[in-house]
């Protein structure tokens, strides 16, 4: 079954360099791209148990003449072969419905009109919202085009971690490139880690496939990251904690996103991992 | 924290395993409280409004008033709340229908602002499709926290909007039976009762904040034969002003949308005019109650020229307000014109028969309103019991339903869709549970794909093709190309048997030479509706799915009418 990447592209300079992101990830895995062209400044998700609007930036709108070319061409390059979508449904004339049937989702930190309100640092409301409701993962790359030569998987021990865990050694079988795992395991010993992996029937594959565990149960999680390498796409989940918990210790994955330049590929609590 | 999460999720409990109608009572009941506190909230707001700009009515740069609440309402809606406006209960259908009873929660009071400003500055449009969006919106998002399914969520939808009804006209009954014929499109018990809920819920909440009054309390009527007979004129009236409203609604839109200027200038243009009207028309302003109680109770005098052309104008007025970008719903603009198309009815019946001893006028006013709504929303329950709740008069039922019901029909024959449904059928997304469509869309392609064909390459020789054919089960060869993989044609085992046989030919042909390199291919996003029409029209059985030039799988007829009636099951086993 083919995979597939949504990426919603935006006919600049910097939306470019997203893109080019979108489609190394693509041409890495084999994932096939759609590419939606906004033609109005706001779209809605519906997800199982949410409708997700997004309002644009007033630029996904920019030059709508050229943004298929310029779309198509970077493809090409990159020998990467695209879709594009065109919404069939609309919630009101100006208000369209794009489906959320695909494998990955490209959003660059902020996808909305308010992104000059919120700071560089940290992750916009709307795609904070897509990746706690989505099926799939949210690929978020930084914001110029940088390759990436491994691949880290951030493991606390989780539910969703275990799902990140499955879709990060899909993505090393896919990529062949040297997988890494880190923990920062505070006082929790390495036995309930290890624990976790041979319940999920992962242990074996982990010892084949990891090249090296980060394992930390000293020294500041923040402090700790230094140790990720800086060509490494990092896959982490996200909001498995209580909304309350987030909002009073701060979510993880905002602490990541904040401190490393990785490009990130986000699994929200809903994840589903695809069959095959 | 785990006692929260866990009361987030009550569709869990063994309590309502075997049976989620009393969960969806319990819960139907808080939707409803809340649709009627959003629906008294309304008529406050909107009534502060009037009573405010009262004074100010009779100067000469009134007609201002309208232009600045069409401007702001929109300017709300667009830049504010951002919701990409389109008629509320439209969108809550559309929503039931397609998406699953899900809305965004700004909806829940988006609605409720920009139509205060537009009903409050003087426009012409009602606030009940407001509150319908915003009590559906309550439901859903209720739905939501708690993670109920969607058959769940669609029921509270339904009773946010039977409750929203039930509040603003007082009318429990309306509410609930609005909910079912317009909204959900059916009527099962598992919908019912919880609608009923919550519909009795938002009249409770309306009668404890406003006291149980009648909107529009008429005294009874003596009903001779000749105003029974007369109701078939009435009908034919009701209907050719609902049709006129219908279309008049759509002219203006698109009139307006060709109109080279920012939308909340071409809405303070559209509130102009409607301001400018009302000078000479002033009962073509606000949602007009005041104009119905004075018909139902015989205070109207104006003749039957007046009439008409205040029917007239306030179709106009009702077009331009909402047309031209203010916000809120058609419910009251069509009481008062039907009210208007009876009385002018009832004028023109005692100029032509001034001996016969006609019922009073407020008979042939509420007659009117009952056969214009019933024609505009081709809905005649909705209208007929509607009439009766906010009149009290049910003594006039027999009329009603002769007049409802004709109406329906005449209107009908003009205009086959009602106003809420009709663009909703033009862009086909309107799926009534049950339908083909609906069942059709709930299949995606994913699901009936068949992927053990065997790929084959087009430099093969047929007899190493025939060895492959001796392996596989299926008719369908899908030919790749070997270096990037994609789909080049496919080889339809029953059209290429004379070259099997022929032993001669296996090491001279390939397979390219025998694909069909133009294949009728379906996509992985198609609809299966659209799929399964051309495999009628065309008479095929199977046909091959791409994505990306590569080729995926085969979708089968067989295939898609098993899933077909798995998903039929599934859908309508709650229909008792």
């Amino acid at each position: 079954m083919i995979k597939t990447l949504l990426h919603v592209f935006r006919n600049t300079p910097k939306g470019r360099e997203v893109l080019l992101q979108s489609l190394y990830f693509c041409k890495l895995t084999g994932v096939s791209i759609v590419i939606y062209i906004p033609e109005h400044p706001k779209f809605l998700m519906y997800f199982d148990n949410d409708a997700v609007q997004v309002d644009l930036d007033k630029t996904y709108l920019a030059d709508p003449a050229t943004a298929k070319q310029h779309a198509e061409d970077l493809a090409e390059k990159a020998g990467v072969f695209p879709k594009f979508i065109k919404p069939k449904n609309f919630t009101a004339s100006t208000l369209p419905d794009i489906p959320v049937h695909f494998d990955f989702m490209c959003c660059p930190r902020i996808i909305a009109s308010l992104s000059a309100k919120i700071s560089p640092g940290h992750i916009g409301p709307k795609v904070r919202r897509i990746i706690n409701t989505a099926t799939f993962p949210v690929l978020m790359p930084v914001p110029q085009f940088k390759e990436w030569k491994s691949l880290v998987v951030f493991f606390g021990g989780s539910g969703i971690d275990v799902k990140e865990l499955k879709l990060a050694l899909s993505l090393k079988r896919a990529t062949g490139f040297p997988l890494y795992i880190f923990t920062q395991a505070e006082k929790t010993p390495k036995d309930y880690f290890e624990d976790v992996l041979a319940k999920s029937g992962l242990d074996g594959e982990i010892k084949k496939n990891v090249k090296k565990w980060y394992f930390f149960s000293k020294g500041k999680f923040k402090h700790n990251l230094y140790n990720i390498p800086h060509d490494a796409l990092c896959i982490l989940g996200a909001y498995d904690k209580e909304f309350v918990k987030d909002l009073i210790w701060g979510s993880t994955v905002e602490l990541v996103q904040k401190t490393l330049p990785n490009t990130l590929l986000i699994a929200g609590p809903h994840y589903i991992i695809p069959p095959g | 924290m785990k006692w929260f999460k866990f009361w987030r999720y009550p569709g869990k409990f063994d309590f309502y395993r075997s049976d989620d109608r009393l969960l969806l009572i319990q819960i139907g009941i808080v939707v409803g409280v809340l649709s009627g506190f959003a629906s008294v909230g309304l008529t406050w707001s909107l009534s502060a409004m009037l009573d405010s700009f009262a004074p100010f009515r009779q100067l000469w740069w009134a007609f201002l008033i309208p232009a600045l609440g069409l401007m702001l309402s929109s300017l709300f809606l667009e830049k504010i709340m951002n919701e990409g406006a389109g008629h509320g209960v439209t969108e809550v259908i559309y929503s039931v229908s397609k998406v699953g009873g899900l809305m965004r929660l700004r909806s829940c009071f988006s609605r409720l602002i920009s139509s205060c400003l537009t009903i409050g500055s003087g426009g012409s449009a009602g606030p009940e499709a407001p509150v319908v969006m915003s009590g559906a919106a309550i439901g859903s998002n209720i739905a939501r926290f708690f993670n109920l399914n969607e058959r769940q969520r669609i029921t509270l939808v339904g009773c946010g909007c039977a409750g929203a009804i039930s509040a603003i006209f007082n009318a429990p009954l309306t509410g609930m039976i609005f909910s079912m014929e317009i909204i959900l499109g059916e009527w099962s018990m598992v919908h019912i009762i919880p609608i009923a809920a919550a519909s009795v819920a938002g009249a409770e909440t309306c009668r404890f904040l406003e006291g149980n009054r009648i909107a529009f309390e008429s005294s009874a009527f003596h009903i001779t034969s000749y105003d029974m007979a007369a109701c078939f004129g009435l009908a034919l009236i009701a209907a050719l002003a609902s049709v006129m409203l219908t279309r008049m609604l759509r002219k203006m839109h698109h009139i307006s949308v060709k109109i080279p200027v920012p939308f909340w200038l071409r809405a303070a243009i559209g509130g102009a005019i409607v301001g400018l009207i009302g000078f000479a028309v002033p009962d073509a302003l606000g949602e007009g109650y005041h104009t119905i109680h004075a018909m139902i109770h015989g205070m109207y005098t104006a003749g039957l020229g007046v009439a008409a052309v205040a029917c007239l104008t306030k179709i106009i007025t009702t077009s331009l307000t909402l047309g031209w970008g203010g916000s809120g719903g058609v419910f009251a603009p069509c009481l008062v014109i039907g009210s208007f198309a009876g009385i002018a009815f009832q004028r023109l019946l005692l100029f032509a028969f001034p001996t016969v001893m006609w019922s009073g006028e407020g008979l042939f006013a509420l007659l009117g309103m009952a056969g214009m709504m019933s024609g505009l929303l081709q809905a005649p329950l909705t209208g007929l019991f509607l009439i009766v709740e906010i009149t009290g008069s049910y003594d006039v039922m027999v009329s009603l339903i002769i007049v409802s019901a004709l109406s329906t029909a005449i209107t009908h024959y003009f205009e086959p869709t009602s106003f809420y449904l009709k663009d909703l059928i033009d862009n086909g997304s309107l799926l009534r549970p049950g339908t083909d469509q609906r069942v059709l869309s709930d299949i995606s392609i994913r699901e009936v794909i068949e992927t053990d064909c065997i790929a084959v390459l087009p430099d093969m020789l047929l007899k190493d093709f025939v060895e492959i054919v001796k392996k596989s089960a299926r008719n369908f060869f899908p030919v790749e190309d070997q270096q990037t993989g994609r789909f080049l044609g496919i080889i339809n085992l029953n059209k290429i048997r004379p070259y099997i046989f022929n032993t001669f030919l296996y090491d001279t042909v390939v397979v390219e030479e025998i694909m069909d390199s133009d294949p009728e291919v379906v996509f992985y996003d198609d609809e299966l509706s659209d799929v399964l029409q051309e495999m009628d029209s065309k008479n095929y059985f199977s046909m091959p799915v791409i994505s990306h030039a590569r080729f995926i799988g085969m979708v089968s007829k067989a295939t898609l009418l098993d899933k077909y009636r798995d998903e039929l099951k599934a859908q309508t086993f709650h229909i008792v």
